[in-house]
């Protein structure tokens, strides 16, 4: 009987070691939850969210021996125990938001409180011009609908962060923009993380009808110091002649977590712009995936990142141009200080039946710091015979001819270097459609530029000079 | 206004470049310098201006009563002091006009002044722009960025005029000019002319000084000033070459 057992016991060891290392928590999370979730009563919800959480069970957070993950370790996302179901603390009214808010800009308001949809924060009002719900209102009154947009966009089962958002969402939004039509003010989604150690989920389906233009601000901050993992999933579908401004703006305190998939799809004679500015975090992943699959679409992939201390960001975009006389322009440029980390990879695929394809790609990297590390990773795939494709790669640091002749102008030391660094990113920046987002961030960016200089203790890391 | 006494600099390798140059400028006075090819002449303007990558090994140099090496370049320009550039650098991102509205602000507030507003400044960035014949889309772009040669030593005199500096360094503004570019710069630097303001004039070429005329020319050879005369020297110089004088030099 006892060998009986511990043959059981020894088939039970076995079993939790098909389980990839991390995922068992959230495996635990899932099952005390998933009664809770929304759409708990709807079949085919329960089915993918469970076919997603075994795929997680079996590969588990992403390590440094995938080849996507190569330089962006997550160990300290999973040696922190994030909960599903944190504890709120306050009542999420005194949440002020009132110290994120942009100077002149308005726009419809959406606000995620720890991935929850806060409809009191929120401020949308109703328009023509398109539709907002948030995705447990969807899917209590129209399930099959979302179950129609769902996976639309998505090429593939992304990573292990995506299978645990597929398995464990409980918000998001979705976003219709009305064909022919224009939108007159920008919708902005504030992602606020609050509670420690809390993990965010958001769920985003945004749906562009035919020639319709939509602009969308997507923010994440934070409202204090705590540990907080936000892992959100965005599908985009744009329809034929649709246009699309996408404004990623991440600016979370330095012990905030991000994960962010994007996966986009793209009718004839589109158009989308995502601009990933990341501003802060203590790790950002951004996971970019554009399918061209209409003929003479078009995708602008801007990134700008400004880092300090340790903060980390991944940029890992893939450009698939799938159909013929697309074209696609990728710039990425950012400042690193102090210990900060960039990693950027971009692929850009041509297939067999996309000629004429025009790709050009470039990342550029201005070192503050002699500690400071890129990772930079241009991959073509081209496998059509006319298409004009070309990247480059840049790392540099400030030039000593361009900080003289400032001097020479009178200008300090200090302002000159701030200055050459704002300048580095600027273009990129000045691409930046909505006037008071663009003031925003330029003024974000000058004042970090500016108090570089009062961060770590000296010593620690050697500046160039 | 300036003197310069037994000025010696090195390059970053340590080689000598400047051998005990003496010069002295007065309030007022056009200073000509003039040599061949790799004499130094840039690099006195550069120490002057504060360019680290030159170590001055001896010397002295008295600005106004003050010790000039011992400045910051940035408080050297506060003070007054304007390099126009040889190569005048570009710099994508930062327009014409902000620098030159952060530099002209820099430099009132070191002497008391108030900043200048917006609206103020740029009357006065219009006027200047129209005395050097500057077109004004040139401002809104980022500073020398796409400028032909021309245009960015147009650029130079430019932020000169503007600045009101009290000694005006021209390293080879000629150098790279068609004849009427030369001559819309040299009427710029000639506008400026004043009893108050000095200017050392280093040039390869006798032909801006048909423009520009000197109260002096120096000759620099070898690091050191060989010779020194008025304007007929400049002419004797375009005659007979630089041969002439440094075998002159050697013989005395």
């Amino acid at each position: 009987m006892k060998r009986a057992m511990d043959g059981l016991k020894n088939m039970q060891s076995q079993l939790d070691t098909l389980v990839a290392p991390g995922a068992e928590d959230y495996i635990d999370q899932f099952n005390q939850l998933q009664d809770r979730l929304p759409g708990s009563n709807i079949d085919w919800l329960n089915d993918q969210r469970k076919k997603s959480l075994a795929r997680f069970g079996r590969v588990g957070f992403p390590t440094l021996r995938d080849e996507d993950w190569k330089y962006t370790s997550v160990r300290a996302i999973t040696s922190k125990r994030f909960l599903a179901e944190a504890d709120q603390g306050d009542d999420d009214r005194t949440v002020d938001l009132s110290s994120f808010a942009i100077d002149g800009l308005e726009s419809h308001r959406l606000v995620f409180v720890d991935g929850i949809f806060n409809p009191v924060k929120s401020s949308i009002s109703e328009s023509d011009e398109f539709k907002i719900e948030s995705l447990v209102s969807a899917l209590s009154r129209a399930p099959a609908y979302v179950e129609s947009l769902l996976g639309s966009a998505m090429q593939d089962n992304g990573h292990g962060f995506t299978d645990l958002n597929n398995a464990m969402y409980k918000d998001g939004v979705i976003i219709t923009f009305a064909a022919n039509e224009k939108i007159s003010c920008p919708i902005e989604i504030i992602h606020y993380s609050h509670a420690q150690l809390s993990i965010s989920q958001p769920r985003n389906l945004i749906v562009c009808g035919q020639q319709s233009h939509g602009q969308i601000i997507e923010r994440y901050v934070s409202g204090n110091t705590n540990n907080t993992l936000s892992n959100s999933v965005t599908e985009v579908v744009l329809e034929d002649g649709a246009s699309l401004d996408y404004y990623l703006v991440q600016n979370q305190s330095s012990a905030a977590y991000q994960v962010c998939g994007i996966w986009v799809k793209q009718s004839p004679k589109s158009r989308f712009s995502c601009h990933t500015i990341t501003l802060g975090g203590a790790l950002v992943r951004n996971d970019l995936q554009v399918n061209l699959d209409g003929p003479e679409a078009h995708c602008d992939m801007l990134g700008v990142y400004s880092l300090t201390g340790r903060q980390h960001v991944d940029n890992h975009t893939v450009m698939n141009h799938v159909a013929e006389n697309c074209s696609s322009r990728e710039i990425y440029k950012g400042v690193l200080d102090q210990r900060a980390r960039t990693v950027f990879h971009g692929r850009v695929r041509v297939y067999e039946d996309a000629q004429k394809t025009d790709a050009a790609q470039s990342n550029n990297t201005l070192l503050l710091s002699r500690d400071a590390e890129v990772d930079t990773k241009p991959q073509l795939e081209i496998y059509a015979d006319d298409v004009k494709c070309s990247h480059g790669v840049t790392v540099g640091q400030i030039d000593e001819k361009s900080l003289f002749y400032l001097r020479t102008r009178g200008i300090g030391e200090e302002e000159a270097r701030a200055l050459l660094t704002y300048a580095f990113v600027n273009d990129v920046l000045n691409e930046v459609k909505i006037e008071p987002l663009r003031q925003y961030l330029e003024a974000v960016l000058r004042h970090q530029l500016v108090n570089a200089e009062d961060g770590e203790p000296a010593g620690e890391h050697e500046k160039i000079r | 206004m300036l003197e310069i006494k037994d000025l010696n600099a090195a390059a970053e390798d340590g080689k000598p470049i400047l051998k005990g140059v003496n010069l002295q400028v007065g309030a007022g006075e056009v200073h000509v310098i003039m040599g061949p090819n790799g004499s130094g002449k840039s690099t006195l303007a550069n120490v002057l201006a504060g360019r680290n990558n030159f170590e001055v090994t001896s010397g002295e140099v008295v600005y106004r009563d003050q010790d000039l090496l011992d400045l910051e370049p940035e408080i050297r320009a506060r003070e007054g002091v304007f390099l126009a550039f040889q190569y005048p650098v570009e710099i994508p991102g930062v327009s014409n006009l902000y620098l030159m509205k952060t530099s002209i602000n820099a430099i009132r507030k070191h002497r008391g002044e108030e900043e200048l507003d917006a609206v103020t400044f740029l009357k006065l960035i219009k006027e200047k722009a129209a005395m050097v014949g500057m077109k004004q889309e040139f401002l809104y772009r980022s500073v020398n960025e796409g400028f032909s040669g021309g245009e960015k030593k147009r650029n130079e005199v430019l932020q000169m005029a503007l600045l009101e500096p009290r000694l005006c360094i021209l390293d080879e503004t000629d150098s790279g000019l068609d004849i009427d570019a030369l001559k819309i710069v040299a009427s710029g630097v000639n506008a400026l002319r004043s009893s108050h303001r000095s200017l050392i004039v280093v040039t390869h070429y006798q032909r801006l000084l048909d423009y520009i005329v000197p109260d002096f020319v120096h000759v620099l050879a070898g690091g050191k000033i060989i010779r020194s005369g008025d304007k007929q020297l400049a002419l004797e110089l375009d005659e007979k070459g630089y041969g002439w004088i440094e075998e002159h030099a050697i013989a005395a």
